[in-house]
């Protein structure tokens, strides 16, 4: 290979390292783009390797040059490659034959990596140097490092100036004959294969975190504290440690931290300006970060017992419910979804106005969760806030909001559920009927039974006429048996007569879920009833009542 | 060659080097028909054939403390550690530098390599009986042991110096900026550990040797850089990674972090403390671990700096600052940096302490602590690493000439390498390097310490000699 054909060469290494940086950036590592743009720089590699043992670039700020002659310039300041290096005090970059594309790769990556972002902590030398490249080796100019440039000189000449005169040396030489001979009572003992044992145990228990026994001093520092200062640190210390526990997962370690703190709240002698403190740690605890974190735990598939969850959620406080309300609609996972509602169950009656602010979500879901959640809480303070989501434009968050209204029942609820029963939809109207069969009051029966007995009832659809009667038949009470008996026995009208049988044939069936025998006179009358449907729900009806 | 197949060799260069020790080990006590020596030679002829086959030509070649095949430096490992050392020791009795094997091998090559090799202990010329006795062995060559060449080693001396010095002007530098509240480079701190490490590996002793100057003005500073060179010497001897070793030199670095907040009246005072200035210093590591955690977000390192900072003064027995109310493991890293601390206090002038020991004096009360102070274990590998005479003790030699310990040897730990001040007729000269291994024509050692003297005694500046 020619001299020119290696400039070359080389040039065209440093383009394709250009283009994979940004190749690397832009795609994921199965990308065909990926994949053939570090192919093709490989390439570029092995054949320049074919001639040559090394391949050495010589940075400086604003060149890359090979064999004295710039392959690469940039005055810019912007994705400058050369800049990019020499920042960092990279001064020399080596690739030897032998590099393999795992190592180039590498290389890129390393490159290729946002070191503007806060969270890497290392520069590009450390990476390189923390990889161990066998094939790529640089120089770095370490000067950067020094804080004041001349402290080399200064210090060896402060120790040349403490120079010692010739005659303290030649005391120490006179002296050495004057004085006993003193041997070192230093004795070596060589290594056994019982010390390397016992050290390998020791690294064993080293490699483990150490965020716990962070944690354990962390409760040292309560009884090293005098001043304010010293316990608004040491809460700051909590808390960070709080952020950096749900970091790493271990919520094990964060249950145990809040329940110390939970039990340094409840020491009698511990002054409550302190205990302030604590409290404020185990609020931060339930904060939108630390929640946010526990989310992305929750959604990354990492197997998180049930119980560790319920049982940090025991610790925090009301504050924790805006945050837990906001991932709920991030979450991706069915399971991580549950484990938020089962907490927001277990936090909601800490603040039930808190949680009522879930009800104005966007996102239909969390409206719908947070109304189950209500039902689940059963607090009928809910219902004043659940009452204003019954208009929502979707139907299955007013499904919900009507079932949670039956559940919750009052006297508040009636007024809406009987609206609903006039509501344009038939589903929305079947809830409303099922939620007051909940509320299983007197009201809520009379409201029923106006409804039957409404003239334009008979118009109604069977299906859901038959919903009414078997609703209205949860309460077996006396007026209900001669309500039904008095629709069993009404006659009907000519232009009519059809849609007055469907409401004794629903009468008819819903005698037999009362279950008073004494409604088996009148059925036996209507079991040969001219109408086939009441001979029908009437027989249905008698056997029900019969055979139980 | 993939990262895999890069492991894979490693792993199998390690246990060649193993499997040569055990052989050589072996035949001290057997010869070379019994069964168990016969059988590891046996083994010891299949790594050896199945690296040839892989590599066409396998060169184990020792440069300093470590083994090189084919180029690869093999790592410390902890399980091979003491076969590791024998080795060292051996190759370097012989003057034995590389080894080639160059096609398959037989056992009876091996054979009459272990012969020659015994063969060289005997012998005034050691290396030359090897080479000869090996002529006839077709597929084995060896070679001699290699001399740093002294132009290298004064390149190598200035860069030393200059990590040194760079590391002690950073940590004076983060220590400024954390006082007036401006933000630490991180970045740059790794890198000086990095380069520390880089210099450990490679030259232990010079660096070392830097740590033994103790006279400049700021000893908070210096003090910081050689605790944080002698934990990652001692963590070498341990066996750690390069990773590790970094992780210990930072927060080794970071360890007495909390004395910026010490009053200056109280830290430069020059006589003695009274109880209540003493109860203040003792506050030191708690303020240490705040510090630290005040630095930067929390990480692993962040925290493993923290809980040195602030364990670095309890004692192996508990006892010790601060007191802690539940009981501690104290940290393997805490335990490291104690011994180190300690060491390089005893052996420092600091404020509140004029007088410092020397080196094999404080190694010699250090010794009387292992065990309720100090971690027991830790300071064994830790003398294992100083030797008798650490760097910097001023030894009167039975030649009647007067030294400074410039070296010292991990292998024979009561002969290290003494830089000569004063020679045989009381003249002051500057210098000579001298390495009490060294024997005479009658095998009988050509120099030997007879006493050691108190360098501080006689305000001997030991800069002077070993910058």
């Amino acid at each position: 290979m020619e001299i020119n054909e290696d400039f070359k060469a080389a040039r065209d290494i440093v383009q394709a390292i250009l283009k994979s940086k940004k190749i690397i950036r832009m795609y994921p590592a199965n990308n065909p783009i990926y994949v053939k743009t570090l192919e093709d720089s490989y390439a570029r590699f092995t054949d320049y390797f074919d001639y040559r043992q090394d391949l050495v670039f010589k940075i400086k700020q604003n060149e890359i040059t090979w064999d004295s002659e710039p392959v690469y310039a940039n005055p810019e300041k912007e994705d400058n490659l050369a800049l990019f290096f020499f920042k960092d005090g990279l001064r020399e970059l080596t690739f030897k034959r032998g590099l393999t594309s795992e190592e180039m790769e590498d290389f890129l990556k390393i490159i290729s990596m946002d070191f503007e972002r806060e969270v890497v902590d290392d520069d590009i030398v450390t990476l390189l140097w923390e990889r161990d490249f066998q094939s790529i080796q640089y120089i770095a100019d370490d000067a950067i490092l020094a804080d004041e440039d001349n402290y080399q000189d200064r210090a060896i000449q402060e120790a040349e100036e403490n120079a010692n005169s010739p005659d303290n040396i030649l005391k120490a030489y006179q002296d050495a004959f004057d004085e006993q001979d003193v041997a070192s009572d230093t004795s070596i003992v060589p290594l056994s294969d019982a010390d390397l044992q016992q050290l390998m145990q020791l690294l064993d228990q080293e490699s483990h975190g150490k965020t716990e026994k962070l944690v354990d001093l962390l409760f040292e520092l309560p009884y090293l504290s005098e001043t304010r200062t010293d316990y608004e640190e040491l809460t700051t210390f909590f808390m960070n440690s709080a952020e950096f526990i749900m970091q790493r997962g271990d919520l094990a370690i964060m249950n145990s931290m809040l329940l110390r703190l939970s039990s340094l709240i409840s020491e009698p002698h511990i002054d409550g300006e302190i205990k302030n403190y604590f409290r404020r740690v185990i609020s931060y605890a339930g904060n939108g970060t630390i929640i946010n974190l526990l989310g992305e735990l929750l959604d990354s598939g990492q197997e998180i017992e049930d119980k560790v969850v319920e049982e940090y959620v025991k610790h925090l406080d009301k504050n924790a419910i805006p945050p837990f309300m906001n991932i709920l609609g991030e979450l991706e996972s069915i399971h991580a979804r549950k484990v938020v509602i089962d907490a927001l169950i277990f936090l909601g009656p800490k603040d039930i106005t808190s949680l009522a602010k879930g009800l104005n979500d966007p996102r239909w879901f969390v409206v719908r969760n947070i109304i189950y959640i209500f039902r689940k809480i059963a607090d009928k303070r809910a219902v004043e806030f659940l009452l204003r989501t019954v208009r929502h434009a979707d139907i299955r968050v007013r499904k919900e909001v009507i079932r949670a209204l039956g559940e919750l029942g009052g006297g508040g609820v009636f007024q809406t559920l009987r609206e609903c029963l006039e509501d344009q939809d038939m589903q929305i109207r079947s809830a409303s009927l099922r939620a007051l069969g909940t509320v299983a009051s007197e009201a809520a029966k009379r409201i029923i039974m106006d409804k039957i007995a409404e003239k334009a009832f008979k118009d109604v659809d069977f299906d859901e006429k038959k919903e009414y009667f078997e609703v209205l038949s949860k309460w077996k009470d006396e007026e209900i048996f001669t309500f039904l008996v008095g629709m069993l026995k009404r006659k009907s009208f000519l232009f009519s007569s059809a849609k007055m049988d469907e409401i004794r044939a629903c009468s008819a069936y819903a005698l037999g879920l009362v279950g008073n025998r004494d409604a088996l006179p009148y059925l036996t009358k209507t079991k040969g009833d001219s109408c086939k449907l009441v001979r029908e729900f009437s027989f249905t009806a008698i056997k029900r009542l019969e055979h139980g | 060659m993939d990262s895999k197949q890069e492991r894979e060799l490693h792993k199998n260069a390690k246990e060649l080097i193993n499997q040569i020790s055990v052989v050589l080990r072996t035949s001290q006590i057997h010869d070379t028909n019994n069964v168990a020596l016969a059988s590891a030679i046996s083994r010891l002829v299949a790594m050896i054939n199945t690296l040839v086959s892989q590599e066409n030509i396998l060169v184990l070649e020792l440069r300093g403390e470590f083994f090189y095949i084919n180029e690869y430096r093999i790592r410390y490992s902890l399980e091979y550690l003491l076969n590791f050392d024998f080795m060292v020791r051996e190759f370097k009795k012989r003057e034995l530098g590389n080894i080639t094997f160059k096609g398959q091998i037989r056992s009876d090559d091996i054979k009459r390599f272990i012969k020659a090799f015994v063969d060289a202990s005997f012998s005034q010329e050691p290396f030359n009986t090897i080479q000869e006795e090996m002529t006839n062995v077709r597929n084995i060559d060896v070679g001699v042991l290699k001399k740093v060449v002294e132009d290298e080693s004064l390149d190598v001396r200035k860069m030393v110096k200059k990590t040194y010095f760079n590391a002690v002007s950073f940590t004076q530098g983060v220590i400024n900026k954390i006082k007036s509240g401006e933000k630490v480079n991180i970045k740059k701190a790794k890198r000086v550990v990095e380069s520390m490490v880089d210099q450990i590996l490679e030259e232990e002793q010079l660096l070392l040797g830097m740590t033994a100057i103790k006279d400049y003005d700021e000893y908070t500073y210096h003090h910081s850089v050689n605790v944080s060179i002698l934990t990652i010497a001692l963590g070498q001897r341990l066996g750690m990674s390069r990773r590790l070793l970094t992780e210990l030199g930072m927060v080794s670095l970071f360890h007495d972090i909390g004395k910026m907040d010490i009053p200056s009246e109280v830290l430069n005072k020059p006589s003695n403390f009274t109880d209540d200035e003493w109860n203040i210093i003792r506050k030191h590591p708690v303020w240490g671990l705040k510090a630290i955690l005040k630095l930067k977000k929390f990480d692993d390192l962040t925290i493993k700096s923290a809980i040195v900072a602030f364990e670095h003064h309890m004692n192996f027995d508990l006892t010790g600052y601060p007191k802690a109310r539940k009981k501690i493991n104290i940290d393997l890293y805490s335990r490291i940096v104690s011994v180190a601390d300690q060491y390089d206090a005893m052996t420092s002038a600091r404020v509140y302490s004029r007088t410092p020991l020397s080196p094999d004096k404080a190694l010699s009360i250090m010794m009387e602590r292992a065990g309720t102070q100090l971690d027991p274990l830790v300071f064994k590998f830790f003398t294992n690493m100083v030797g008798v005479y650490p760097i910097g003790t001023l030894v009167m030699l039975d030649t009647r000439e007067l030294g400074l310990v410039c070296e010292s040897n991990q292998l024979f730990p009561n002969r290290p390498r003494v830089m000569i001040i004063v020679n045989e007729t009381g003249n002051r000269i500057k210098g000579t390097i001298v390495d009490l291994t060294e024997k005479n024509e009658k095998d009988q050692h050509v120099r030997s310490i007879r006493k050691t003297l108190d360098p501080n005694k006689y305000n001997i500046n030991l800069a002077e000699y070993l910058l």
